[in-house]
């Protein structure tokens, strides 16, 4: 269930200008920090909720997408490769490039198979930063020398928490627009229709697998999206980007935030991230309080927080005369 | 029977499936002429869905050949035997249960490059139910619904495999009769398996019977009726 057409870009638009304002009301550096970080994150956990709502598939290794287009920008700047502007198309489009061509290859398989596959493409990359330390500094990282202007605007911009909050936020309301229209599009319903049942849509006569290597790359640019602005942002990468822990917390960000719609993974990014920062001034173990509140969501709301939302919305607009 | 006849709407020619050590088809030949309704009946095992799959691409043959209105089609993938005119419907209900059933039936169009996706609504009475999901409608419902996606773009021939299974006597009457006047009306051939007689011998012209992968009989529905190794592999001597 999603919320009804007309109602969507309505409902965007406010809470594009409530985000829009929110740097004004917001007095701490550290809390637009902290709020910057959830929107990079929350873009990355859309792309991963976007494979699972049209695919129906689980990916372990987002952390790949998102650490290649964060080291192709931190690399091509470092070694000044090429024109930024270039670098920044390039680290979106060659990941998702390479979902294209990965998905055409794996995505036959089903289930645990696809998503171990997944992972363990994302950790070959991740040792191959690790130990390539001629490249990329191995474990050390690298702290990428960004151009004084990008785009058109200065690097402060990217750096400053207060201007990067408004840059990402208006990246996630596009997106979540783009994503809109691309579900309620033809293609979304085809990828819909085959995700629910794949024989049948042989059968009509639709040819399945390049449709769901298609909505694979999408997702994996997502992520790579996620990380050029995670680079922007820190100037500084290290193979922790690459890291499955950050797949597994990108998948943790979908589920609570819920997958049907397309704004629910966002949603569950910015709650698992304001979540995760007061759990952590509880108690060192903040993991294990994640781990609980997962589970719990898990069972009481299985659609997520946004899923429960459309829900009770759906249900004041029946009672509604 | 058979050979590289251009006037069969369908032909299987020598077809075989072995899984394993097991002969599920052992070297069938079928034949349907354009606008006939074939029954193809026999008794549980018999190599009635086998013989199905092999033909709509979705299992491949060991051996022998598949031709639909004279082309050789055996080698295509069952996405281009659609697109080539060959449809089926299968003996669980296939349908899309999170998509509306005008989504399904327009999609269904959009693949066969057709605009008779209204028409088909209409025809199967699904236009009352158009913005219903597919999970949300009566099991009498979807089998209609998983019907209009194969009638879609009007195939030149339609396998159904068991189209009238766990529906009521009544209901299974109704779809027959719809069924027949669907085919009449836009010329489409079909191969139907069932194991309801009466539906059966409504619709059809002719029967094959198959019995360990095998054709065990052929010809109307009165000879089948009354041939004693028919009767003795599957019908039993009350049919008789």
């Amino acid at each position: 269930m999603s919320i009804k057409r007309g109602v969507f870009p309505i409902v965007l638009l406010a809470i594009a200008i409530a985000g829009g304002v929110l740097p004004t009301l917001v007095g701490s550096a550290l809390l637009l920090t902290l709020l910057t970080q959830a929107v990079i994150n929350a873009i990355l956990a859309s792309g991963v909720g976007f494979l699972v709502r049209q695919n129906g598939l689980v990916s372990f290794g987002h952390a790949g997408f998102f650490g290649l287009g964060a080291y192709i920008v931190a690399l091509s700047a470092t070694y000044h490769v090429m024109p930024i502007g270039f670098a920044l198309a390039l680290a979106i489009l060659a990941p998702a490039l390479l979902a294209l061509l990965l998905g055409l290859a794996i995505l036959r398989l089903v289930g645990v198979a696809f998503s171990m596959l997944t992972l363990a493409v994302a950790q070959a990359f991740y040792e191959l930063v690790l130990h390539w330390r001629e490249l990329a500094n191995g474990d050390d990282g690298i702290a990428a020398e960004l151009p004084p202007r990008i785009l058109g605007l200065d690097l402060a911009m990217f750096q400053q928490p207060g201007s990067m909050f408004l840059i990402c936020w208006a990246m996630l309301i596009l997106l979540l627009f783009g994503l809109r229209l691309l579900v309620e599009s033809p293609f979304g319903t085809l990828t819909l229709a085959i995700r629910e049942n794949e024989e049948r849509a042989r059968f009509i006569g639709f040819e399945t697998i390049v449709p769901r290597a298609i909505v694979y790359a999408i997702s994996a640019a997502i992520a790579a999206l996620a990380g050029v602005l995670f680079t922007l942002y820190n100037g500084f990468v290290t193979p922790n980007v690459l890291y499955w822990s950050l797949s597994g917390e990108a998948l943790v960000m979908a589920v609570i935030g819920g997958t049907r719609a397309v704004w629910g993974p966002a949603l569950g990014a910015v709650i698992f991230f304001l979540f995760k920062d007061a759990a952590g001034d509880l108690t060192e173990h903040w993991p294990a309080i994640i781990g609980g509140t997962l589970i719990v969501v898990t069972v009481l709301l299985p659609r997520g927080v946004s899923g429960t939302i459309t829900m009770l919305l759906e249900r004041l607009g029946a009672r509604a005369p | 029977m058979t050979g590289a006849r251009t006037d069969w709407a369908l032909e299987g020619e020598g077809l075989t499936r072995r899984f394993g050590g097991f002969v599920a088809l052992d070297n069938v030949s079928i034949a349907l002429r354009p606008g006939e309704i074939r029954g193809l009946i026999g008794p549980n095992g018999a190599g009635k869905s086998t013989l199905m799959d092999v033909l709509s691409g979705r299992g491949a043959a060991s051996g022998g050949r598949v031709r639909l209105l004279g082309q050789d089609i055996g080698a295509l993938p069952a996405r281009l035997r659609r697109r080539a005119g060959l449809a089926r419907s299968f003996q669980k209900t296939n349908i899309f249960p999170d998509l509306t059933v005008e989504q399904q039936v327009r999609l269904a169009a959009r693949a066969a490059e057709a605009d008779n996706a209204a028409e088909v609504l209409d025809a199967l009475n699904l236009t009352a139910l158009a913005q219903r999901r597919g999970a949300d409608i009566g099991y009498g419902d979807q089998r209609r619904l998983d019907l209009a996606l194969a009638l879609v773009g009007r195939p030149r021939v339609l396998l159904l495999d068991e189209p009238a299974a766990g529906l009521s006597m009544s209901e299974s009457l109704t779809l027959a009769a719809l069924l027949r006047d669907l085919a009449a009306r836009w010329q489409v051939t079909v191969l139907i398996v069932e194991h309801d007689m009466e539906v059966i011998f409504s619709i059809c012209s002719h029967l094959t019977v198959l019995h360990l992968g095998r054709i065990l009989a052929e010809g109307s529905p009165d000879e089948v009726r009354a041939m004693p190794e028919v009767i003795t592999a599957y019908l039993g001597s009350s049919a008789a």
